[in-house]
């Protein structure tokens, strides 16, 4: 009971429930399944490129270029299908580009050294440059989305919407990864003392190097479910998502500082974000609170974090005085 | 040899560098456009670059002292925001500045309180209140911006000041730029920046009130963003809730790019300075040659990307050649002791 007690994503889980209790009791259509769809398939896209950015938040790194990277893919994509391109043809150029993108961070982060939030502000300055060049005024319409996109972002498995699954699975996979291989441990003793990671003998760059790399592929491949759940691609596809996508890993409790959280407590950020602009609209209160709400939210949980954080320090010196 | 080489070789730093560029690209403008080198365009620059100079400055101290602050470009539309909001209630437009600029201060208490008193992280924090301010905006106004300005005053935002071409808004930014410069460069205050930003412990350590300075630092950044949101209500005449979407990352970009190290410690008020105006002559230049203002966004990245790499290239080269030079010297010395 304790270890369950102690699972660093049981608060925002409840702060979910408690959303979602509340916008239910308002509305009782939220309680539908159509509702909880709703949630969920809003929060696709959100939520699978947080499953990215953990990987890279949890080693102390940031990546800034998430939002041209899926929205450059999800336009390469589109032109491709329209051109008469195969699905897999399509998904693979998508997933390669974000490979690219990826990989180029990874090599001026972990082999330059450079820091990584100038790194990937200059790519995602960069990629949509040269995305808005591309596209121009060009506009990618549903009709030339490939049909299995659209038919995943139209159906549903056991309720719940095909590309939340897509995410859902994602996020295990990675979870698994990064709980159970030895390099996924390593990602978080890189994040949580560098020098000492590199003095135990983890090869930090290549480490490094690879995660912003599978970043880079997972933003790319997310372009798909862009493409599918919004059914068209243009020029402005994915701006200025990826400061959502950070506030819902910090919702989540994957820390800034690097070292803690789980691509889990990403998923649930990025759920409960999406949760907030529903209860809002059920409860009658103006669409126009929801930046606010996120907002307190986002402070409420890194404060929360620190208080306890602040608090098992206090308890560690206390026992190691009584010891 | 190799000191007496080293010796004549320029000390060209990464501030300089950018002045430099900024120099080859008015000569190049000058060359490629006929109307480049107009007094006319030299004021569309500066009414151009207004606002974000005036957030820049703030911004250079908080990146030095190795906080970061994006929730400027929100605490500037809030700060707009209340000015409308203010004046489509019947308040005196003069009382709704100030009102919109005391809001704009309270921000950056906010942040400067939860950054330092309650010890988060900068990053965290500031992405939480660009949300929060940016939805206070839209509360305040919904979806319809105020238009209806004072004549007086939204004829500031676009006329020049009388017989000169420059823009009204210089009387704020000259005297901000002068002032950040002296108190960057020739005050205390300034090497207490530049000591945070390098360790906070060593800074506390050595009698610095690193969190009243921080805090003070955050508070100023917010009464900046309130000038800031005065020029740019005033430039577009009027006051919407969407004001500035997105300027936190290319106020950040220019300052990264005017050599200010993202870890803190380093960079001065002359590479920020050159590195907006850079940015404003490129865009004007790409303007005149008929570009699009996504080759601007291009051209941005990639000399943010130089920025950083340039010199880290130089170093790693230097640091090799060190390396080779010590190890011929060492076996010299072995040789000889043999």
């Amino acid at each position: 009971m304790k270890k369950i007690l102690s699972i660093r994503e049981l608060p925002i889980f409840a702060v979910f429930i408690l959303f979602y209790v509340t916008a239910g009791l308002g509305n009782h259509q939220i309680f539908t399944s159509s509702g909880l769809h709703d949630i969920l398939f809003g929060s696709s896209i959100v939520a699978m490129l947080a499953v990215a950015e953990t990987l890279i938040i949890v080693m102390k790194h940031i990546d800034l270029s998430v939002g041209s990277v899926i929205g450059f893919s999800s336009y390469l994509m589109g032109k491709n299908s329209a051109e008469g391109h195969g699905l897999l043809f399509c998904l693979l150029i998508g997933i390669a580009f974000g490979l690219g993108v990826g990989a180029l961070n990874g090599l001026l982060v972990a082999y330059f050294r450079l820091p990584s939030l100038v790194v990937t502000l200059a790519t995602l300055y960069l990629v949509r440059g040269y995305f808005s060049q591309v596209a121009g005024g060009d506009f990618i319409n549903s009709g030339q989305v490939p049909k299995a996109l659209t038919y995943m972002a139209d159906h549903t498995f056991i309720k719940i919407p095909f590309l939340f699954i897509v995410a859902f699975v994602l996020a295990l996979v990675v979870g698994h990864f990064m709980h159970n291989a030895r390099s996924g441990r390593d990602l978080y003793a890189i994040g949580s003392n560098h020098p000492a990671a590199s003095l135990a003998g983890i090869s930090v760059a290549r480490r490094t190097f690879w995660a912003f790399t599978a970043a880079g592929g997972i933003s790319g491949a997310a372009g798909a479910v862009l493409l599918a759940r919004y059914g068209q691609a243009q020029a402005n596809s994915g701006l200025g998502i990826e400061l959502n996508v950070v506030a819902a890993c910090v919702v989540g409790g994957v820390a800034i500082a690097g070292g803690v959280g789980t691509v889990y407590g990403a998923i649930i950020g990025a759920v409960l974000l999406q949760t907030i602009v529903l209860a809002l609209g059920a409860l009658g209160v103006s669409q126009f609170w929801q930046g606010v709400v996120n907002g307190i939210l986002l402070i409420a949980a890194i404060s929360l974090d620190k208080l306890l954080s602040m608090r098992s320090q206090r308890t560690q010196i206390m026992r190691r005085t009584q010891a | 040899m190799n000191t007496t080489m080293s010796k004549y070789r320029p000390n060209v730093t990464w501030d300089k560098g950018v002045g430099i560029l900024l120099i080859v690209t008015v000569i190049f403008g000058w060359i490629a456009s006929p109307d480049f080198a107009t007094t006319s365009n030299l004021g569309f620059i500066l009414q151009d670059i207004g606002e974000f100079l005036i957030i820049a400055l703030p911004m250079t101290f908080l990146i030095i002292a190795g906080e970061i602050d994006l929730s400027v470009a929100s605490t500037l539309s809030l700060s707009s925001s209340t000015m409308g909001y203010a004046y489509r209630s019947g308040i005196n437009f003069n009382v709704a500045i100030i009102i919109g600029i005391l809001v704009a201060v309270a921000c950056g208490v906010l942040n400067g309180f939860l950054v330092n008193y309650l010890g988060l992280q900068s990053l965290a924090v500031t992405i939480g209140t660009l949300g929060l301010f940016r939805g206070l905006c839209f509360v305040l106004l919904g979806n319809q911006p105020v238009n209806q300005l004072p004549t007086f005053w939204s004829n500031l935002g676009t006329n020049s000041i009388p017989h000169t071409f420059l823009p009204w808004s210089v009387v704020i930014i000259i005297p901000a730029v002068a002032i950040a410069w002296i108190i960057l460069h020739r005050t205390r205050y300034g090497r207490w920046t530049y000591l945070t930003g390098i360790s906070a412990e060593a800074a506390n350590f050595s009698g610095i009130p690193v969190k009243q300075f921080k805090f003070s630092l955050f508070v100023i950044t917010g009464f900046m963003c309130g000038l800031a949101a005065l020029v740019y209500t005033l430039r577009f005449a009027s006051a919407s809730p969407d004001s500035a979407m997105g300027y936190e990352l290319s106020v950040i970009a220019a300052v990264l790019f005017g050599g200010v190290s993202i870890a803190g410690g380093f960079g001065t008020m002359w590479g920020v300075l050159f590195s907006v105006l850079e940015l404003g002559v490129i865009r004007s230049v790409l303007q005149l040659i008929n570009f699009t203002a996504n080759a601007l966004q291009m051209v941005s990245g990639a000399l943010l990307l130089f920025s950083v790499a340039l010199p880290r290239l130089i170093g790693m080269l230097k640091t090799r050649r060190e390396a080779r030079v010590r190890k011929s010297v060492t076996s010299l010395t072995s040789s000889r002791s043999v």
